[in-house]
């Protein structure tokens, strides 16, 4: 299970698509700060004008960083889900953490109607506390019940009766109230700064950190956890330690960015295709870079290079990934095989 | 792999074993496994004998009495410890991802690897080896999702030989296998018995088992009956096993035989002993009971090598036929 020469050939493309993309998701925005202005900045031959400098650190960087941290978190979280149910269909929401964020979220913006807030603590933190009862819930339900499928259905559920209450809030909202949410709902990468990042970034990147080490947990756990059980692994323990880091890596990415659809579920699929592999040690990293660079190239896109408007990222994760999980379905045909 | 020489491997006692206490699917089970032995598992759809295998194994919890693995109770065995004892292979083939059947058979290393799950020179040595064992080194490099279950199968019972471990238990490991594979494997499976280490299996295939088992282990009317097959012979156990169906056990052929209504007496003769006993098993099968004395319906075969008629002949009518086919449907149709 060493990695292949292929895969070090993926590994070395993706780490340069990310280096390349990151630099032009910096240099990219209606104000203009081009590389050399950088360089000369950095090497403190010529200051970059002030308003220039907040542009980086206060836009620019932070939307950076929530686009790393996304796109490397949501789609460990769909890996996980994938080999602990055995289905190339879950994602990082079936548990209903993504409802659970929302539901926190639809409380402050239609509850107290305070669109100021939108953009603020409250909305995250409400959004976050959602996604956390959810967890909770699930890790009560994940001690009671053996079977993973019955919890599978369990998410489904929560995640429908959320969906359901937050229907009706939406219904009795008033129309600029309805807007806010709504435009949450479609995520963006740009909100997240200061205070928030750091404490996005302190809860996400110690997380992902930790699920790199059970690799070999995760493969155990592909012939369902029968075998796992069979070959030494500890089934329960497994289950809470893949159900807490989901909820946690998921539930903070929606909690800040809103909810962002689709890389969480393709994006392991096209790494599997990608290395022809299913060892999670490989796996695992080689989601992570190609989570990353898949979400920089889709906020690239969000932004519409030369032009002042910006699209929904949720929106945009689609329609940038859908013609790629197209094209390597037709491609490959066994894809499709967990 | 340390082997217990004269020690049991399981020792089941006075144990019960059912999915809830008040769902008891058999109680009072008193069985032993001991090194270096095989034994399988019989008993009629539904009897229990994946509960009993699951519950032997800690899958389950035991109801009442006492279960031991290696002077151990499986349940309260440290899960790690207990796959370096015992591996399993279940009867249903898992929906595979796309891995090679190397890697696969890799994973029953994992009790014996660090954190990582890192290979090391003598873990794919031992992964080879197994693979080699069950004839599947030619497969090494293919993927799961591309083998027939029979061979997914193979794969995954040469995974749990890459378990190293002194008891391994399948449950069904024939059901998917075709009837040369079949013997083959529980060929394999003696030969891995013979290494010193035990097998437990169950199975419909009692003839196979015939060949290589140490001990069966019959489930019968709540009961659960253990010794030789020659044993369980004397006690007449396997007529009464299947009693109630269509099959009636033949003891001096150790096989089974349909039962069927009777169509009758006819005699048979003839020159070819060979194309005699075919002809008498084809009559046999119609429900027909051959005769040596005279009867009333005789079929007559005649002709030699690859040119063979037979004629039907009785008071009423003499007709000629090519072939047994044709023989046997003019006979359903005449009665």
């Amino acid at each position: 299970m060493k990695p292949d020469s292929r895969s070090l050939l993926i590994f070395a493309l993706l780490a340069l698509l990310l280096v390349l993309l990151s630099l032009l998701d910096i240099r990219l925005g209606s104000v203009r700060i081009t590389f050399s202005e950088m360089l000369a900045h950095l090497s403190h031959k010529r200051s970059l004008s002030p308003e220039q400098l907040i542009i980086l650190k206060s836009f620019r960087l932070p939307r950076l960083a929530v686009a790393l941290l996304a796109g490397a978190a949501l789609p460990v979280c769909g890996l996980q889900m994938q080999t602990l149910f055995r289905n190339p269909l879950a994602g990082p929401y079936v548990l209903g953490i993504s409802s659970g964020a929302s539901f926190g979220a639809a409380v402050v913006v239609l509850g107290a109607g305070t669109a100021g807030m939108v953009a603020g603590w409250g909305l995250a933190l409400s959004s976050w506390v959602g996604a956390g009862l959810v967890m909770v819930l699930l890790l009560f339900v994940s001690f009671r019940i053996k079977d993973v499928m019955t919890i599978l259905i369990l998410g489904i559920m929560f995640s429908s009766g959320l969906n359901a209450v937050i229907s009706i809030m939406q219904y009795f909202s008033d129309a600029s109230a309805l807007k806010s949410f709504v435009i949450w709902s479609m995520g963006s990468l740009g909100n997240v700064t200061g205070g928030r990042l750091v404490l996005m970034s302190a809860t996400v990147v110690p997380v992902l950190a930790f699920t790199l080490l059970y690799p070999k947990m995760l493969n155990g756990m592909m012939l369902g956890e029968e075998y796992a059980l069979s070959m030494g692994i500890r089934v329960r323990r497994s289950r809470i330690i893949i159900f807490a880091t989901t909820s946690i890596l998921a539930g903070t990415i929606t909690a800040f960015c809103g909810p962002i659809g689709f890389i969480g579920i393709a994006v392991p699929h096209i790494t599997r295709t990608l290395l022809n592999r299913t060892d999670h040690r490989i796996l695992m990293p080689a989601t992570i870079l190609t989570g990353m660079v898949i979400m920089l190239f889709s906020d690239i896109v969000s932004q519409m290079p030369g032009s002042d408007r910006m699209l929904p990222i949720n929106a945009v994760t689609s329609l940038v990934g859908i013609p790629v999980v197209i094209w390597l379905v037709i491609l490959n045909r066994k894809s499709t095989s967990f | 792999m340390g082997t217990l020489t004269g020690e049991k491997i399981v020792s089941l006692s006075d144990m019960a074993i059912g999915y809830a206490p008040d769902r008891v699917l058999l109680h009072g089970i008193n069985l032993t496994v001991m090194p270096g032995e095989m034994v399988a598992l019989a008993g009629r759809n539904g009897s229990g004998k994946s509960t009993l295998l699951k519950s032997l194994l800690g899958f389950l919890p035991v109801q009442e009495g006492d279960c031991q693995l290696f002077g151990m109770s499986p349940v309260t065995l440290d899960v790690r410890k207990r796959a370096r004892m015992v591996s399993y292979v279940s009867s249903r083939v898992p929906p595979m991802p796309s891995m090679s059947v190397r890697e696969l058979v890799a994973l029953g290393r994992m009790p014996h690897t660090g954190w990582t799950g890192r290979l090391d020179a003598s873990d794919r040595e031992r992964v080879m080896k197994s693979l080699k064992e069950m004839g599947m080194e030619g497969f090494s490099d293919r993927k799961v999702d591309e083998l027939s279950d029979g061979e997914r199968h193979k794969a995954m019972i040469a995974r749990a030989m890459a378990q190293d471990t002194c008891l391994m238990v399948l449950d069904e490991p024939t059901a998917f296998l075709d009837i040369p594979n079949k013997y083959a494997l529980i060929r394999i499976l003696g030969r891995y018995r013979d290494s010193g280490r035990s097998v437990v299996y169950s199975t419909h295939d009692l003839e196979s088992a015939w060949l290589w088992a140490d001990k069966f282990w019959v489930i019968h009317r709540g009961r659960i009956l253990e010794g030789a097959p020659e044993d369980l012979g004397i006690r007449h156990v396997f007529e009464e096993l299947f009693e109630d169906s269509a099959i009636t056990f033949d003891p001096s052929g150790r096989r089974f035989i349909p039962q069927l209504a009777s169509r009758g007496t006819v005699g048979l003769e003839g020159e070819s002993s060979e194309v005699l006993h075919w002809t008498r098993i084809a009559l046999e099968r119609m429900g027909f009971r051959i005769s040596e004395n005279p009867v009333s319906t005789t079929i007559l075969v005649s002709g030699s090598a690859g040119d063979h008629r037979w004629r039907l002949v009785s008071e009423r009518e003499e007709e000629t036929f090519p072939d047994i086919y044709s023989l046997a449907r003019y006979l359903i149709k005449a009665k």
